[in-house]
């Protein structure tokens, strides 16, 4: 599932999610795989005020060599973009996608606060994840969330897309690079995310 | 019913100083209570329609479609509303004729009305401990005499009918001031859809009244004496000239060109002395008949009780003399013609009458009728 | 996250900004940090706290910026190199201190650590702290990247002490939030010693290094401030944290610092211009190597500074640019001057490619923008996103003490206001606590300005004034200005909302919570005592209680003349109870049956107004509905709920 070498350097990835989903944590156990591997990563979590509910992204950009990247993309410059949650990677493709940008999003709509007491709409959720696949070369729904509460804690699910970015074959990382990070960063529910992280390989055929 | 809500209520009702707050729009919704002698809203309400603008009795009322409600024919000139019965009465009852003003016959007529399962409570005002009056519902004799004595002050009586669960079917009396049963009269005719069925409310008691004392009169009161021992308020008819405070031990009394300034404006906009729209009315004896209770019986539900109470010995009636109706129907039509007057004075055009639904016809009538 | 104690020289380390700039100070060798929370800084105390004891190293959450900076400068004055780390707020409050010690000198390196936070993500202003260190003489450094962060905080302790000078090692938020690759050095292992040498000397007893005392008027230190400056300048001048990239004659120079550089330079590369544009980095800020910039302000007619938020650097070079010989060839500057800069906000990639692409006359077109229909079908989408806005998270206390503040000024009917403070109770602006706040400035501020307010009845002022303060901010900033109000008899309350953390930057400890920054307890300090020994009247309320909390607020708000009285609404934040139970208080549920939703009677009290997270409307259905993956089984929304549809059932 490993590729070789970069695709393209600097490799400009967005995990976009809503506070309290684990994106910071999964952005960090996969610089820290990168970072292992010998590549060059800048990690930037956007998350504004530090509260839950609010919309999180961050920005990693990797590359072979020592280049101080900035921490931002520009415009259209994302090769991947994982959403934990369909809104946030739409918002996140409305700024920073492109026709060649591959994507792997969450089923799962978390509610903003304006939906919540009925002032704004979320959009039909059929409608969105279809659009999500009208804008990427290359798309993948799913059904995190589900999955994770299989398992007992809807927390799981940033693992188990974790997998599944592993399985899309775009990162030069595989299971084992990130089964060394997990171990070393949440070795209590290491077995659990072990299985999260199969999990999610196995619903992009891996 | 054009559409209208608590922001519409605010502006066209309470902030022009008509609101007579009889709690009929208090704890509809969690959007409007009653506070310290004033409705207080305390969100905002986005509805274009609603049911605290369409019930108030200071909103557009129209007075004839009650009347069909309420008697079946259209609403007339009459001074003090439609009469089938007008006697004068007291309870018979020892306990009740101690604790009840004048003669204590609403009192008695609700308690009977209980005990013979005609209703199961009673909507009423009771006093707290600083003699605050608030809405309370009365399910039995205790809590009945509990309630009894008038305090003068408006009471925001209905607000115990909006806490009554939607899907009760408790049969209910209602004892109120005129605006208490003009709202509920309201409800007949316009069935609410979200709040208590007002099938259930089978008895409506009104009072006769002239006006109420509000707007710091309660504070006036809590300066000058200590209201938990107060007993009973009174002020006696003409030709008296006080507002009297009795406790166990004595009454004092404030002269009522001292507390004429505490007379709630909203009343000079009433037009009903004798709660026309009721079941029965009933009201003071007066300076000739001190002791009992003038009472009007106007519909069928009204005298069937009346008949109950006669032959249960609650009661003792007598006839009342022609004199007293007159003076009695004197008073009315003054209260009638001078609350016309005030509104047009407001309005400032005999065509606007403010909330009433009264023909120019009748208007004229009425301003134009010999006392 | 990251492990930065870790004795791992040469091996390459994914840190945070913040978590680079404690891992400089421990290479520094360190012996003392302080520090109160404020993002974007939080995570340096964050860093070192846990490892400090193990360090030998001396860390503190200090109750507010003032005292943690003068005590760390007390370390330094004993020998000790100290750091203090703060967000741009901070230093603002740090200022009288810091230009006094400036002027009469340090003793070990003394680092200030300031992380900005442009565009104002994070805080009730959006600020650029660089110009103080312009206006106090503070040597200022800006580290670009992860490693600079390391590397610039260890060699400002080494330039604090050369120069007897504090230093200044500037942040922002973009930086301090980036994780990067971070080659790691050795950790020292010298053993330090503190001692305070200028103490009375019997035989030389006018001697004194730190104090103006009698001898000396504040203008001679003035005087000698500027001597070391200019030490300060020559050693700065040579830094190799500025450096120059690109080609000899250039049509355009960027100069930037900061974060900023790494825009600036991806930009370039963006855009295709490495022949075209140069650019230059400054790592020293202030004072500004004057030789170095000089030297290469020739390769180009034209200059463009990138920088956030003020035209800093810009204005230095402006200067500098004035005071060339008049034969000498003036660039055209371009910045936020001329407007091709934006100047306010935050920088960022796209903002700088459009800056530099605008001012070479050149087009861009993104990888996006290219595609004409991309850009159409996401340019519709992006209408219909929802926007996420912040709120109260589900159980929060501040719901309900907002709540029932709501009512008790609705009810009470005289216009009565609240003055607000920083924290999650500033949330009282919006809609979650019911838009009560109506000022709010800086820590302390809330019951500040209601002492104002308070002594106005003289001119007519009848409304009631609720000043409104976390725990955290009430011993960082509150207590003076209570005590001013209770003394001068002004008339307001003080509503403490005391959740037991401080919340809003990550739960440090304070002096409420019991728990140092360590991890070691300690006697908790009792807010209620400590107002009641002030003499004024303090009632405690459970903000759950609505009912109650809410006569409490009115009556005092009925009370006559003088500060009206502290109301203490105490109960734990819900973030910190849940992970202390691990589980929900109640199973909550609507009863469908119960509930009227839109209907009037309700017209959607419970998530059009009161709106919690767990709350969710279902518009098909038309009732509302708990979301359990988001609901904390508080149970305040059953007390809300007048038609009794909302169901809360003991787990």
């Amino acid at each position: 599932m490993s590729i070789k070498d970069l695709t393209k350097d600097p490799l400009n990835l967005i995990i976009a999610g809503v506070g309290g989903q684990g994106n910071v944590s999964m952005s960090f156990l996969i610089g820290k795989a990168l970072v292992k591997k010998g590549y060059f990563v800048t990690v930037f979590d956007n998350y504004g005020a530090s509260q839950r509910l609010g919309a999180v992204a961050s920005h990693i950009k990797i590359s072979k060599e020592a280049s101080n990247n900035s921490p931002l993309l520009h415009e259209g410059d994302a090769d991947i973009i994982v959403g934990l949650e369909p809104v946030e990677l739409l918002r996140n493709l409305s700024r920073f996608g492109n026709p060649d940008v591959m994507t792997i999003t969450n089923s799962r709509p978390v509610y903003p606060i304006g939906v919540i007491s009925g002032e704004v709409e979320y959009p039909d959720l059929n409608r969105a994840l279809e659009t999500i696949g009208m804008l990427s070369a290359k798309s993948w729904v799913i059904h995190a969330t589900e999955e994770a509460l299989k398992l007992g804690d809807p927390i799981f699910a940033n693992v188990i897309l974790l997998g599944a970015l592993l399985g899309s074959c775009t990162l030069p990382l595989d299971k084992n690079s990130v089964e060394e990070v997990l171990k070393e960063q949440l070795p209590k529910a290491f077995k659990m995310n072990m299985v999260a992280l199969s999990k999610g390989l196995e619903l992009v055929g891996q | 019913m054009e559409g209208k809500t608590s922001k519409e209520l605010l502006k066209d009702v309470i902030e022009t100083g008509l609101c007579v707050l009889c709690g009929g729009c208090c704890d509809c919704c969690p959007y409007l209570v009653f506070h310290n002698g004033r409705i207080v809203r305390l969100h905002q309400c986005t509805l274009s329609e609603g049911e605290c603008y369409q019930y108030c009795p200071r909103t557009y009322t129209d007075l004839d479609a009650i009347s069909r409600q309420v008697f079946g024919v259209p609403y007339d000139d009459s001074e003090i509303g439609i009469v089938k019965e007008i006697l004068l009465a007291r309870s018979l009852d020892e306990e009740i004729q101690e604790k009840g003003q004048d003669g204590g016959t609403v009192t008695t007529l609700l308690s009977v009305a209980i005990a013979e399962g005609i209703i199961d409570g009673v909507v009423e005002t009771k006093m707290d401990d600083d003699k605050t009056p608030r809405g309370f519902i009365a399910r039995n004799r205790e809590e009945l005499l509990a309630c009894t004595g008038v305090s003068y002050e408006p009471s925001p009586a209905l607000e115990a009918l909006n806490h009554l669960s939607k899907e009760s079917t408790e049969r209910l009396g209602i004892v109120g001031l005129p605006c208490h049963i003009a709202c509920v009269s309201k409800m007949k005719t316009y069935p609410p859809k979200n709040r208590v069925n007002i099938d259930n409310v089978k008895l409506v008691i009104g009072l006769f009244c002239g006006w109420t004392l509000a707007h710091g009169f309660h504070q006036f009161l809590q300066d000058r004496f200590d209201l938990s021992q107060a007993i009973k308020f009174d002020i006696p008819h003409h030709p008296g000239h006080t507002f009297d405070v009795y406790t166990k031990s004595d009454k004092r009394s404030i002269e009522l060109d001292e507390i004429k300034q505490y007379i709630n404006k909203a009343c000079s906009y009433c037009l009903d002395m004798t709660a026309e729209f009721a079941d029965i009315s009933v009201g003071s004896g007066r300076a000739m008949f001190s002791g009992w209770n003038t009472v009007i019986v106007r519909t069928k539900a009204g005298a069937e009780l009346m008949d109950i109470v006669k032959a249960k010995h609650a009661i003792e009636t007598r006839a009342i003399p022609v004199e007293s109706i007159e003076n009695l129907r004197d008073a009315a039509l003054n209260k009638k013609k001078k609350s016309l007057n005030n509104i047009i004075a407001k309005t400032g055009d005999t065509e606007d009458l403010l909330y009433l639904g009264l023909s120019r016809n009748l208007a004229d009538k009425l301003l134009g009728k010999k006392n | 996250m990251a492990n930065i104690e870790i004795d791992a020289p040469e091996t390459n380390q994914l840190l945070l900004g913040n978590e680079a700039i404690a891992r400089g100070a421990l290479e520094a060798g360190i012996g003392f940090a302080t520090a109160y929370p404020g993002t974007p800084s939080s995570e340096i105390m964050g860093s070192l706290a846990p490892i400090a004891k193990k360090m030998g190293i001396y860390a503190e959450w200090s109750v507010n910026e003032m005292v943690a900076f003068e005590a760390a400068a007390g370390a330094s004055l004993a020998n000790i190199r100290a750091i203090s780390s703060m967000k741009g707020n901070g230093v603002n409050v740090i200022s009288d201190f810091l230009i006094n010690l400036q002027m009469t000198g340090i003793g070990k390196g003394l680092v200030l650590v300031v992380c900005d936070d442009p565009g104002g993500m994070a805080s009730s202003n959006e600020q650029d702290t660089r110009p103080i260190a312009k206006w106090l003489n503070i040597p200022l450094l800006e580290p670009s990247t992860a490693q600079e962060c390391k590397d610039m905080t260890k060699w400002a302790f080494d330039l604090s002490e050369e120069l007897g000078m504090v230093c200044m090692v500037r942040s922002v938020i973009f930086l301090s939030h980036t994780r990067g690759n971070v080659r790691l050095d050795k950790l020292p292992k010298k053993k330090k010693e503190a001692y305070f040498a200028d103490i009375y000397d019997v035989d030389n007893p006018r001697q004194s290094k730190f104090t103006c005392g009698m001898q000396f008027h504040p203008y001679k230190q003035s005087e000698e401030l500027l001597k070391k400056f200019a030490k300060a300048s020559a050693k700065c001048e040579s830094s190799p944290f500025n450096w120059y990239a690109g080609p000899d004659k250039t049509e355009l120079l960027i100069i930037t610092s900061g974060i900023c550089w790494t825009y600036s330079t991806e930009a370039v590369k963006i855009l295709n211009l490495q022949d075209k544009v140069g650019v230059l980095k400054l790592g020293v800020t202030w004072p500004l190597p004057e030789e170095f910039v000089k030297k290469h302000l020739v390769k180009s007619q034209k200059i463009l500074f990138v920088e956030e938020i003020a035209p800093f650097v810009e204005r230095s070079v402006m200067e500098l640019v004035a005071n060339l010989p008049p034969e000498s060839i003036r660039p055209a500057l371009h910045g936020k001057r001329s407007g091709d800069v934006r100047a306010w906000g935050e920088q960022s990639l796209d903002l700088v490619i459009q800056s530099i692409a605008s001012v070479m006359g050149i087009a861009y077109n993104s990888r996006q923008s290219r595609s004409i229909e991309y850009s159409q079908k996401v340019r519709e989408i992006s209408e219909i996103l929802p926007h996420r806005t912040l709120t109260f998270c589900p159980g929060c206390p501040h719901r309900a003490s907002f709540w029932a503040i709501k009512n008790a000024l609705q009810l009470d009917g005289r216009n009565g206001f609240v003055t607000g403070d920083i924290g999650c109770t500033a949330m009282g602006m919006i809609s979650p606590g019911s838009f009560q706040v109506r000022t709010y400035y800086a820590m302390g501020g809330g019951v500040g300005i209601a002492g104002g307010f308070g002594h106005l009845g003289q001119f007519g002022f009848t409304q009631p004034v609720i000043a409104v303060s976390g725990d955290s901010t009430f011993f960082h900033a509150s207590i003076p200005g209570l005590i001013n109000g209770i003394w001068n008899q002004s008339n307001f309350i003080l509503a403490i909302l005391d959740n037991d953390a401080t919340a809003m930057t990550g739960f440090q400890p304070h002096p409420g919570t019991g728990v140092k920054a360590t991890g070691e307890s300690g006697e908790k300090i009792s807010i209620e005592a400590l107002c009641r020994s002030l003499g004024v009247s303090v009632e405690v309320c459970d903000p759950f209680n609505i009912k109650m909390t809410t006569a409490t607020l009115l009556s005092l708000m009925a009370g006559a003349g003088g500060t009206k009285g502290v109301v203490l609404m105490q109960r734990e934040c819900e973030l910190v109870r849940a992970h202390k139970d691990r589980k929900k208080p109640y199973q909550m549920y609507i009863d469908p049956n119960r509930c009227i939703g839109e209907a009037c009677g309700c017209n959607r009290l419970c998530t059009r107004i009161f709106s919690c997270p767990g709350l969710v409307w279902d518009r098909e259905a038309a009732k509302a509905r708990i979301d359990d993956a988001v609901c904390a089984g508080c149970g305040l929304c059953a007390d809300i709920c007048t038609q009794e549809a909302i169901i809360r059932e003991e787990v």
